[in-house]
């Protein structure tokens, strides 16, 4: 009885173990893995990658969903624990090269050279030209304030900036490049108050009427809902955050019906139908598998 | 050597914004203990005193719900009740206080040994001076730990201050995450851990001072 108990706990043990290793999919091909950030839209571009992929191929794709910021995604694709993920262009210059590699610009074609070049080398990966759409930093105040005191540059905003306050996501104030130091000297103006927070509670605190402006990503679908309008970035300040797929070059080299499918979905998704896509599933509840599906139905790469 | 020396210029760099946040994350903790420790312990001891077990036991639940909501959740309803910043932080952070200090309190307690209470008792104390001559003194050690237990909890729990505005270390910490700087990570971090410690080793000498005297 006793070797009948040792025996099954290691057999279990073990298969736990192959599970983890062997990686083999229903149909005897492979299962890669995609990180996806804490955000909507990777969690959307995984999906979609998976229906491909396995639409169209014998693999699998395994997701992991709510990795923290995309720091974290790559160390995972260095450690060879992801194959895929979306990732995005102004990623650049977020702290990961030394100031003489890194030559910082808000064009948007330079920067994703950039991070093709940098990245593709420094990860020996792949940086796929962008899926279409950007989700960068942005400010947003409500159309209402907007419409009262006639503000519709974030120079405009300048005017009234003694009484805004704004709430940002928890890294704006200590970026370098693209914060809120380096706003000041774009701009010539602080706020009465700049508060780091939750990106969620954000939208709760400009709803609840508690600061005047956000830093709004662009893909924001809160954006629509809460009557906010974005702010022209008239002195081109913020640098684009125009998403990619990414992918290790070991398994494109391996199998290049994958790498087939990754570059058939750049310029898939627009801005816009991103927008609609995340409302979709933060507003409407749906699921991310569900509204992807549905998108590459109506794109006809789906049957 | 070149870590630590990279290390040194990033304090040289940011200690002013660092003291800040650590000074929002003290102030924030003191409140937030003191509101606590002024409100729970006083309520563990009249609930030892209760008879009826369903209140206490209704007590003891509330205590527990407020520990199970999710952090964004409970901040998200603070929002449209008190804003964002300082006060729905300590609000947020007070309920999930609650629980450990409570139950530390109410168990320490109980646990004092009848027999000294019935001797107060026959020594002819009134019920108020039972509590505070004999059954306080006697369970001043299980107060003191259940407050040295959840200082390091709350030391720990406001760095979620920084997700509805209220600053903190953990404004330091999630800047961190954001924008790839593990100097701010780790800065964050530890004066996080340092503070809970010296704030536990403090509470362990008055506790040794108190139980001798």
């Amino acid at each position: 009885m006793k070797n009948f108990l040792l025996t099954s706990i290691l057999t279990v043990l073990l298969m736990a173990l192959t599970a983890c290793g062997g990686q083999t999919s229903a149909d005897g091909g492979e299962v890669f893995e995609y990180g996806a950030q804490k955000n909507t839209d990777p969690k959307i571009m995984g999906q979609i990658v998976k229906l491909l992929v396995e639409d169209q191929t014998d693999h699998e794709v395994n997701i992991t969903e709510d990795i923290p910021a995309s720091p974290q995604v790559m160390s995972a694709i260095d450690q060879e624990d992801f194959d895929f993920a979306t990732l995005y262009s102004g990623e650049v210059y977020n702290n990961h090269f030394d100031e003489d590699q890194v030559d910082y610009t808000t064009d948007p074609e330079k920067t994703l050279k950039q991070a093709q070049e940098l990245f593709g080398a420094k990860y020996d990966m792949k940086w796929y030209d962008s899926i279409g759409f950007s989700n960068q930093y942005s400010i947003a105040i409500k159309q209402s304030f907007a419409d009262e005191h006639g503000i519709e540059t974030m120079t405009d905003l300048g005017s009234v900036a003694d009484q805004v306050t704004i709430a940002t996501d928890n890294s704006w104030i200590e970026r370098e490049n693209d914060g809120y130091q380096g706003y000041q000297e774009a701009y010539g103006y602080e706020f009465a108050d700049a508060r780091g927070m939750d990106v969620a509670l954000m939208y709760k605190a400009i709803e609840n009427g508690d600061v005047e402006a956000v830093t709004a990503y662009t893909v924001d679908p809160q954006i629509i809902e809460y009557d906010l309008t974005i702010l022209e970035d008239d002195e081109k300040f913020f640098p684009p955050y125009d998403a990619s797929l990414v992918a290790r070059n070991e398994i494109l080299d391996e199998f290049p019906e994958v790498a087939e499918i990754l570059d058939s979905i750049v310029g898939l998704v627009s801005t816009e139908e991103m927008t609609e896509l995340i409302r979709l599933v933060d507003m409407e509840e749906q699921s991310t598998e569900e509204v992807a599906r549905e998108f590459l139905l109506e794109k006809g790469m789906l049957e | 050597m070149e870590l630590l020396t990279d290390y040194i210029d990033f304090w040289q760099d940011k200690y002013e914004s660092i003291l800040t946040y650590m000074w929002e994350h003290l102030v924030i903790s003191f409140v937030v203990m003191l509101l606590s420790i002024v409100i729970t312990i006083p309520l563990a001891i009249y609930m030892t005193k209760m008879k009826s077990e369903r209140i206490k036991g209704m007590i003891f639940n509330i205590a527990n719900v407020f520990q199970t909501i999710p952090t964004v959740a409970l901040l998200a309803i603070m929002i449209p009740l008190m804003g964002i910043g300082f006060k729905p932080a300590v609000a947020a952070l007070f309920l999930y206080a609650l629980l450990p200090l409570l139950r530390n309190t109410y168990t320490g307690i109980q646990s004092i040994d009848p027999s000294i209470v019935e001797a107060a008792k026959g020594m002819g104390f009134s019920s108020f001076g039972r509590l505070m001559k004999v059954e306080l003194p006697a369970a001043l050690p299980y107060v003191m730990s259940g407050i040295r237990v959840t200082t390091v909890y709350i030391i720990s729990w406001t760095t979620l201050a920084a997700l509805i505005g209220a600053g903190g270390l953990g404004d330091l910490i999630l800047a961190g995450i954001g924008y790839n700087d593990k100097q701010m990570i780790f800065t964050g971090t530890l004066l996080a851990i340092v503070i809970a410690m010296l704030l536990d080793l403090l509470f362990q000498t008055f506790e040794k001072k108190y139980s001798k005297a």
